[in-house]
């Protein structure tokens, strides 16, 4: 295909030389070039491989619509999948063709082409299932998996993207002929307008094509001009180019996004999109049509192209890629094709129409005959053929006769179609226009207005009334436009969906999706094997499920559906059109919201403390807590966790429980609310005492545990789990105002306004007396289980006598900003009586040792506080509380639910690991009956061996016998099931 | 992305609320007896119906008070906000105008013919 450049326009500058490189070799282009363009104005057609057959492909269209030339940039992250119809080129940019090896023009996979007659409808689903699960492993996953494909991820991707929220009246969506008309009727009113186009340049058809001949007796280009600029002046309208919006979401909630480099160098470091999330009042769609293309054998070969493209290359980009291209069509959307080839100096090779004479335009018959243009009327192609480009095509005209014509360029034009995509996707309905041929939007489901071509109005007839009549409920001015048109023709279509080939053959390609390798033969082959509905046909063809949706096809495919069963296609539906309308980049999704900033990261009043020294943390929710503390480079975490638990059990540990949720319950009926949430009967508890209780939910199982302080009957603190905070004021908030909305009970997070230190060992009085020396803290004056005010230099502290290790231990509550002094103080107090920091995973060893559980990890949602072995802390005697009429279920009393028990090793020396099932049978012999598993475990060096906690069937009965606990590598290790209580049975050391 | 209309704030992103779940399940008298299946069915089974729904909602993010709506499930539009102590409105004063969006039948789904 030879290309010539045409005249310099507004678009193009011909002084101004780009070099950019095309798989290692260099090119020149101009600024305001595509690559697409560049390339055709240097002569290069083939610029990729196919998905499935490898089959060489070039530029079919000018846009968007773009189903074969896709291209990976090198120079930008290595974006891959790029339309090189779209992406501007800049100096020095690397581009390379994708999905061939070794290189572009000698492909080994286009060997597939060979094999193609394998390669139908629904290959992959029939292979995959295909005789042994090795053929997965070592050849459909690297070799088919390999073969088929576009373009390789990128590996070091640093795009940025921003978000933009925008909140208006109404959005123009396309600023085409009808966008600009509409915009103009907005200029200076009172609603905030957003115009949106995808292009660099306002314009759309007036840029595009040479339709348009004179507009308000004005020359286009000097009436777009000032029209832009009258848009631009008035405050209240906003235009955002090169934004493409893909998403037409519920309550015309738009998303576009903003290509911020375009025809430059992406920077690194800099945004290089925009992600806009658009509210509008209204939508106006005017985002056009598109030009579908027509099946005949080899319609992929290089060298076609749509015409309306072809057009588009001249008019836009100065450049007609090729000198004389044959035209076929079976519409009047070509007309200005001809008209611009010949106004260029330039004549079609022949012209090539479907239709019969009489239905031909009369002023393209008059163009076409004073030209000398040869014309086939009544005529098909049959086929194109040529060797990695087209160079001849064979047409049947009207008598039947066979015509050879040797040709560089075929132009096609099979129709056109509104872009209806962003309106189904609003849920508008859509009806089959029977004389057009084509599905145009009818009605919508939200305020979405659509105009122009995109509304199915493809002549320019009703142009002023279609406006003043959908824009009417906007009181804006009446639109009085006259235009003058080139080819002033009425549009016209004859149905043709596909010609068939001319000799029968396994290897005769007719295709109907570009993009995926779908040939009009897996669509017979579908309907064939039962795949006759038209979303299951999609699918098992993978017709039109390429990045391109099938732009410039599916309609094709629905109408030879439709001809295969015999039926109307509205009768056939179409399949849904979903966003985003073309792919847009996970970064620009994900904008600002990654790494540091992906999720908020929730730190203690103690942090810095910690990271000072040798905290390593671990994720609790939001939350950073201590994991365990290094006191130097080389210690384990296994030593380090030995260290700290024994310290706790010798000496005295501080751990640092700020994280730990806290919602204090005020007001009147406070008693009668706790008593309903809890389980535990609230009622007989004395004021200053503080009890451990837990929470249902109405299914009976425990969702959460904490304790309660009682302050007064109408005053309580609770203390909630560190992950489970949110959930239990969530949950208090629903009873008390959908269930209980008489009770006059009020709850508040204070999580955060209060640092929590839980201090244990049995050094513990000792330190507490120095660091509260005010304060009496023998056994008489502060019992275990109760909580006392007092104020510290000032600071107001409340301090519980509780322990979650089994020692004797202290929790003290500040406020927060008054916590690091305090903390501080006690460390260095405590130093003479041996206290250190203790993490996460020693508090956990120590409290599995003592048999207390924690809710989500000994429980998972299954489990009833019987279960847990813990029917003391259930009030029998009250009315009711949430989830007490699910504890007498039949399933909850049933005999073999999993129950809490205590697991040791029978050999002391064997190791024991969470998650290990257990069974009770010695050797594993399949099906295994399963017991339960290990919920937690861990080494004790109190005790000196492992030990865990399970939930096993029928647990509470089988302690003291003996079971097996499975390992990954088929082997048993033997078990005693014993009482889920390790140390301290008696709770001596608790209440020392 | 929904708006909710709070009865309390106004309209707002969906992102600022939770879904309760059906709304006007009555939780049964914990004070008298309660056979299984009431109880069960009170805490496992709940309506799911294709079009006219009353729901429950949160405004999680914002004023943390629950509400009720009228909400059509096979278009997602919230006819009616209303406070919980308020009556609840009648269905039928409420006309969905298109019964689905892609105009299928009452029970399941699928593609069908795109109908009026």
């Amino acid at each position: 295909m030879k290309s010539i450049n045409l005249k310099e326009n507004q678009f193009i500058q011909f002084h101004q030389k780009i070099s950019f490189k095309f798989d290692g070799v260099k090119y020149f282009g101009y600024k305001g070039d595509t690559i697409a363009s560049a390339l055709l104005r240097n002569n290069i057609n083939l610029v990729g491989r196919s998905f499935k057959y490898h089959r060489p492909r070039g530029i079919y269209t000018c846009g968007i619509e773009e189903p074969n030339a896709l291209v990976q940039i090198i120079s930008e992250y290595s974006e891959p999948n790029t339309r090189a119809t779209i992406k501007k080129i800049y100096e020095g940019m690397e581009i390379e063709s994708q999905n061939r090896w070794p290189s572009l023009e000698n492909d080994f996979g286009s060997i597939n082409n060979l094999f193609s007659p394998i390669f139908t409808a629904g290959f992959y689903y029939k292979t995959f299932m295909g005789p042994h699960k090795k053929f997965w492993k070592n050849l459909y996953e690297p070799l088919i998996r390999r073969a088929a494909g576009l373009g390789k991820p990128p590996k070091d991707f640093k795009g940025i993207s921003n978000h933009i929220h925008h909140n208006v009246d109404v959005t123009i969506i396309g600023g085409g002929l009808n966008g600009l008309l509409v915009a103009k009727s907005f200029i200076n009113t009172n609603y905030d307008v957003l115009l949106i186009d995808f292009d660099d340049q306002l314009g759309g058809i007036i840029n595009n094509s040479n339709k348009i001949s004179l507009i308000d007796n004005k020359e286009p280009k000097d009436w777009l001009k000032e029209t832009i600029q009258e848009i631009e002046d008035s405050k209240n309208i906003k235009i955002l180019k090169n934004t493409l919006v893909t998403t037409y979401n519920y309550i015309n909630h738009l998303i576009a996004i903003e290509d911020r480099f375009v025809g430059s160098k992406q920077i690194e470091g800099k945004v290089n999109s925009t992600l806009h999330k658009i509210r509008t009042g209204h939508t106006i769609l005017c985002n056009g049509h598109i030009e579908r293309f027509l099946s005949f054998q080899n319609n992929d070969l290089p060298g076609i192209m749509l015409s309306s493209s072809f057009e588009k290359y001249m008019c836009r980009y100065g450049l007609a890629p090729s000198k004389e291209p044959v035209i076929f069509s079976n519409n009047s959307n070509s007309n200005s094709l001809v008209f611009s080839l010949i106004k260029a100096g330039l004549k079609p090779k022949a012209y090539i129409d479907s239709r019969s004479g009489e239905e031909i335009e009369p002023n393209l018959f008059d163009l076409i005959r004073i030209n000398d243009v040869p014309l086939y009327t009544n005529s098909q192609i049959k086929g194109a053929f040529g060797n990695k480009k087209i160079e001849k095509i064979l047409v049947e005209d009207s008598s039947g006769a066979l015509n050879e014509i040797k040709c560089d360029c075929l132009c096609l034009s099979g129709g056109i179609n509104p872009d209806v995509h962003l309106f189904t996707q609003s849920k508008g309905l859509l009806d089959w226009d029977e004389k057009d041929l084509t599905y145009k939007p009818s009605k919508p489901f939200q305020p979405t207005i659509t105009l122009g071509s995109a509304s199915g109005q493809f002549n320019f007839d009703n142009l002023n009334s279609d406006i003043n009549k959908k824009l009417k409920t906007f009181k804006v001015k009446q639109l009085d436009v006259k235009l003058e048109l080139n080819t002033n023709t009425k549009y016209n279509i004859e149905k043709l969906w596909e010609v068939s080939p001319q000799k029968k053959s396994l290897w005769a390609k007719s295709f109907i999706d570009l993009q995926n390798d779908v040939t009009t033969k897996d669509i017979r082959q579908a309907i064939t094997e039962g795949f006759d509905r038209i979303e299951h046909l999609k699918r098992y063809t993978t017709n039109s499920m390429g990045t391109d949706q099938g732009k410039i096809s599916s309609i094709n495919a629905l109408g030879i559906v439709s001809d295969l069963l015999d039926k109307k296609v509205n009768e056939v539906g179409t399949t849904i059109y979903r966003p985003p309308y073309a792919p847009l980049s996970f970064s620009a999704i994900a904008g600002r919201n990654c790494y540091e900033f992906y999720d908020p990261e929730r730190k203690s009043p103690i942090h810095s403390w910690h990271l000072k020294n040798g905290a390593i943390f671990e994720d609790v929710g939001q939350w950073k807590r201590p994991w365990y503390f290094q006191i130097n480079k080389e210690e384990s975490m296994h030593d380090a966790v030995q260290r700290e638990s024994k310290n706790v059990r010798e000496n005295a540990g501080i751990l640092d429980g700020s994280t730990l949720g806290k919602i204090e319950i005020k007001g009147e009926d406070a008693l009668e609310f706790m008593n309903l949430i809890y389980t535990n009967s609230f009622t007989k508890m004395k004021q200053g005492s503080a009890r451990y209780a837990l929470m249902l939910g109405e299914d009976g199982m425990v969702k959460d545990d904490g304790i309660i302080c009682k302050i007064s009957d109408q005053h309580f603190i609770a203390t909630t789990t560190t992950g489970g905070a949110a959930t239990v004021l969530g949950c208090m908030e629903e009873y008390a105002q959908t269930e209980w909305p008489n009770l006059k009970v009020f709850m508040n997070s204070i999580t955060e306004q209060y640092a929590t230190f839980n201090i244990s060992g049995p050094n513990t009085r000792e330190i507490m007396k120095k660091a509260f020396p005010n304060i009496n803290f023998s056994n008489e004056e502060f019992p275990f289980m109760t909580f006392q005010f007092h104020e510290f230099n000032g600071v107001p502290i409340r301090i519980l006598r509780a322990s979650f290790t089994g020692e004797l231990g202290y929790e003290i509550y500040i406020p927060s900003n008054s916590a690091p002094k305090i903390w501080d103080n006690i460390q260095s107090l405590g130093k003479e009586f041996g206290l250190a920091p203790y993490g996460t995973e020693a508090m956990h060893l120590l409290r599995a040792e003592k048999g207390y559980i924690i809710v989500g990890q000994d429980t998972d949602g299954s489990i009833t506080p019987i279960d847990l072995g813990l029917s003391w802390m259930i009030g029998k005697s009250k009315k009711d509380f949430l989830g007490k009429r699910s504890l007498t279920r039949s399933d909850t009393i049933r005999e073999d639910r999993k129950q809490l028990v205590g697991i040791i090793p029978s050999n002391k020396a064997d190791k024991l690991e969470e998650g290990q099932h257990i069974i009770l049978d010695k050797e594993i012999k399949s099906p295994v009956p399963m017991l339960g598993h290990i919920t937690s475990c861990y080494h004790s060096s109190t005790l000196g061996h492992d030990f865990a906690l399970a939930v096993i069937k029928n647990g509470h009965s089988m302690i003291g016998t003996k079971a097996y606990a499975s390992t990954s590598s088929m082997s048993t290790t033997g078990v005693d099931i014993v009482k889920p209580v390790f140390y301290d049975e008696d709770n001596k050391r608790l209440v020392s | 992305m929904l708006i909710i209309n709070c009865p309390y704030c106004g309209p707002r992103d969906q992102s600022e609320f939770s879904n309760g779940g059906e709304a006007h399940v009555k939780r049964p008298d914990g004070s008298k007896e309660i056979g299984d299946r009431e109880w069960g069915e009170y805490v496992f089974i709940r309506a799911n119906p294709k079009g006219l729904f009353y729901e429950r909602w949160v405004h999680t993010h914002g004023c943390r008070k629950w509400f009720n709506c009228v909400r059509d499930t096979s278009t997602d539009e919230i006819l009616v906000t209303y406070k919980l102590d308020e009556k609840k409105p009648n269905l039928n004063n409420f006309k969905s105008v298109v019964k689905t969006p892609s105009g299928e039948p009452e029970v399941g789904s699928g593609n069908f013919t795109v109908e009026k």
